[in-house]
């Protein structure tokens, strides 16, 4: 009952490592992963907050699947004469782990500031349940 | 100033600047920053700009699972050249990124010299 998040530190789930792979041979490089993620958990659910400043809602695709939830869309740059760019921009997905079935239909995203929260309630048949003993 | 804010003062943030045809623009990457606690100066040729962002460092009842960025102070200085109308600045917040438009210098636009 716990989200297998331990791809994001060995690189062992075959979906995460084709995409590190994929973010290394991107502008963005494997050292600036982009969108960076915190992931929380407390009896309700999982909350995930996504670090993806300048990019608007409607440019962000939410994908959830059985096991995974994919966050992707593009960061686009604006034209003109560049003295300096630092922030990467461009193609990015990221696609975390889930091992606990989360209830999809009640899934909400909110972008505050450019730090999108998702909150994933966990479904109701893996929650924690108090049994009443019948003595 | 205790060790922890130290290290919070003067997160760099990740910055733009370009020139397009109406003057120069600087993009700036401030997440969780709202745009009523930034604070925008210029005094004399040096543009300085702070935010601090008003991510959550701990929510009540929060496990942390994997963490990959926190609440940051950010700061940033930049010299203005002559070619900048420091009077008509502006800057606007959305999505975490800071945009600042510095219109060109009347004075610096290109003209052409009729000759009489």
């Amino acid at each position: 009952m716990v989200i297998d998040f331990s791809s994001m530190y060995e690189g062992s789930n075959d979906l995460e490592r084709i995409i590190e792979d994929m973010f290394r041979k991107s502008p963005f490089g494997s050292r600036h992963l982009f969108p960076k993620v915190n992931i929380a958990e407390n009896d309700d659910g999982y909350i995930v907050d996504v670090c993806i400043p300048g990019v608007p809602p409607d440019d962000i695709e939410l994908v959830i699947t059985a096991r995974n939830l994919i966050i992707k869309g593009e960061r686009k740059s604006p034209e003109g004469r560049y003295f300096r760019q630092e922030r990467s921009a461009g193609s990015f997905q990221r696609a975390l782990n889930l091992n606990v079935p989360v209830d999809r239909d009640k899934v909400v995203a909110k972008n505050e500031n450019g730090i999108l929260r998702v909150t994933l309630p966990k479904a109701d048949s893996v929650k924690p349940r108090k049994i009443s003993i019948n003595s | 100033m205790n060790n922890k804010e130290a290290r919070n003062v003067g997160s760099i943030p990740p910055t733009d600047i370009l020139e397009m045809e109406d003057g120069f623009h600087i993009i700036m990457d401030m997440p969780g920053v709202s745009p009523d606690s930034v604070v925008i100066d210029i005094e004399e040729s040096e543009l300085n700009i702070q935010g601090a962002s008003s991510y959550p460092e701990a929510d009540a009842g929060l496990r942390k699972l994997h963490t990959e960025f926190g609440a940051a102070r950010y700061q940033r200085s930049f010299t203005l050249s002559d070619f900048v109308d420091r009077d008509n600045v502006k800057a606007e917040l959305t999505n975490g990124v800071l945009r600042l438009f510095l219109p060109k210098a009347e004075a610096m636009k290109p003209r052409r010299i009729p000759i009489s």
